[in-house]
């Protein structure tokens, strides 16, 4: 009976060992055009491999629904179909950044043709360059097209490993100032946007405009992502190639191609698998004392700590996670009154403590940690406590600086005492006195 | 009589002083110039404390204003005794027995050092 019920068991946790799982969800819609479904099979291997369901629609469909009875019916969309000019009636630039902020995660590929795609593009402070002109480079020399570009994506970033020359053909984009974008590969130095039958003609023409209207250069990204304020990720891909099997097959200097590994890294990202954190818990309390008090006391002491886990794809779970380095704790009324380092504690891992003087300031204060570093989930804590002045018996009393009043105090009751003995005793005196006279 | 006595005021003005010390010496009754005496000793006191709340620290502010209050609430109350009890001042109180007049400024100067002792902390 034993080995029936557990062999089963066995192979679920098995199963569960093999496949790769996302913190925020297994379920993917692809959209994509029936016709282009085999260009990207290598790709959707990978990620049913990685234990993802994908779901495939065509862009007009509108079956299966996006979101359904206000729920979100997937945890992420990828959406391939580039060149479509219509979309069924729920996917709309409105209608997907409604998606991201209930916490749905994209990955959209662009093109250099003018889509709806191309004006949410704008609502993540992308700025592409003008329709029809993708980006081109005539270096290095090569029997491919122009448009079709081997980027070099040797030196390792936050989101990607060091890697093989990645293909790329598609259109570049500049980043708006927008603190949430995070780049991940950007345009060769010698690349620019333009028509690819002009060629090089659009490069004289902008030296004679002073370089105006030129987008040139490694400043653009052919990839960026976008982390949202509800935790969701967005990843913009110059182009749907990137993903295809023809560029993840293609040789590179007769090496293979990075297509492969940038596909993996990028959608790990994307779907929430790598540099995702959590704030698992915070206390606070006096030092010598371990319960979190209600109120503090001004100039309290007091320890604040915090359990920080990073998600590891490979077992789907959060272990206690002590790299972070530049944490920081501030202890806020309006402004931080006090701002300190959090470091991580040596001997306990995901532990982060600090021991604080409380500000000689009462009132309503919080302890907030805001973490926020590109590429990494964004970390945000706030706790509120009060801060009170000491109770009436909590002040010191008889202080040395005071002694002259206590002493100006009680010389002068002291002497009242005297004075007034002395009055009556003179007042029974001179009354016998006024007797004695009377009597005489 | 004013042209005479202004230019010998000029002229001497020590001996005004001791005019006025002989004149008190012999003119004040014994109670009189005790309350006095009470009276200036609350006045140096009270400098001293304004002095090294001035010149020191007003740190425990409380034991400040209470030390120096004690001070000027006492000389308040023993200057009323020695208005209400001079001889000269009767007609003023005809109602004010200089019992009764005590009596008030006892019960006033308990009350003041009650205060006086809270506020000292």
């Amino acid at each position: 009976m034993l080995s029936f019920y557990s062999l089963p068991l066995f192979f679920l946790s098995l199963a569960g060992l093999l496949h790769a799982k996302s913190s925020d969800g297994d379920s993917v819609l692809v959209l994509v055009e029936n016709a282009h479904k085999k260009d990207f099979s290598l790709f959707f291997d990978d990620l049913k491999e990685q234990g993802y369901s994908l779901t495939f629609r065509a862009p007009k469909d509108e079956k299966p629904a996006v979101v359904e009875y206000d729920v979100p019916a997937f945890s992420h969309i990828i959406i391939l179909a580039s060149e479509s000019k219509n979309f069924a009636k729920d996917i709309t630039p409105q209608s997907l950044v409604e998606i991201v902020s209930g916490g749905t995660n994209l990955l959209i590929g662009l093109s250099p043709k003018q889509t709806p795609l191309s004006s949410l593009a704008a609502e993540f402070s992308l700025v592409l360059p003008p329709p029809g002109t993708p980006l081109i480079s005539f270096f290095p020399e090569r029997k491919d097209p122009v448009s079709v570009i081997p980027i070099d994506a040797s030196l390792p970033s936050t989101i990607l490993p060091a890697m093989s020359p990645v293909w790329f053909s598609g259109v570049p984009f500049a980043h708006g100032n927008n603190p949430r974008l995070v780049p991940i590969l950007h345009a060769p130095a010698e690349s620019f946007a333009a028509d690819s039958q002009g060629g090089a003609d659009v490069l004289v023409d902008a030296t004679e405009k002073g370089g105006e209207g030129l987008w040139a250069g490694s400043q653009l990204s052919v990839a960026s992502g976008f982390q949202a304020a509800g935790g969701a990720r967005v990843t913009w891909l110059g182009g749907v190639d990137m993903l295809s099997d023809k560029f993840f097959k293609k040789q590179v200097s007769k090496a293979k191609s990075g297509n492969a590994r940038f596909a993996r890294e990028v959608s790990a990202w994307t779907f929430q698998e790598s540099l995702v954190l959590r704030i698992d818990s915070t206390t606070h309390h006096l030092v010598n004392s371990t319960t979190p008090e209600e109120h503090y006391t001004t100039n309290d002491n007091i320890v604040f700590t915090a359990h920080i886990s990073r998600f590891h794809p490979k077992t789907a779970t959060w272990e206690p996670y002590s790299g972070i380095k530049d944490l920081q704790l501030e202890f806020t009324m309006l402004d931080p009154h006090i701002r300190t380092a959090l470091p991580a504690v040596a001997g306990s891992p995901g532990t982060y403590s600090v021991t604080f003087r409380a500000p000689d300031r009462h009132g309503v204060f919080k302890f907030v940690v805001d973490y926020k570093r590109k590429g990494w989930t964004h970390l945000h804590s706030s706790t509120t406590v009060a801060l009170v002045p000491p109770r009436h018996d909590g002040y010191p009393r008889f202080l040395s600086a005071a002694w002259p009043y206590y002493a100006g105090a009680i010389s002068t009751s002291v002497a009242f005492f005297v004075f007034s003995a002395a009055w009556l005793a003179g007042e029974s005196r001179e009354g016998k006195k006024a007797k004695g006279g009377k009597a005489q | 009589m004013p042209p005479k006595s202004a230019p010998a005021a000029n002229a001497a003005p020590s001996s005004a002083v001791q005019t006025l010390w002989k004149a008190y010496n012999d003119s004040t009754s014994d109670r009189l110039k005790f309350i006095d005496a009470f009276l200036v000793f609350l006045m140096l006191s009270g400098i001293v404390q304004f002095a090294y709340c001035v010149l020191v620290t007003t740190f425990p502010y409380n034991a400040f204003l209470s030390g120096f209050g004690s001070t000027v609430g006492q000389f308040v109350l023993t200057a009323s005794l020695r208005s209400q009890v001079n001889p000269e001042n009767k007609n003023e109180f005809k109602d004010v027995s200089p019992e009764r007049a005590f009596a008030d400024f006892a019960l006033g100067s308990i009350v003041l050092h009650f205060f006086v002792f809270n506020f000292l902390g």
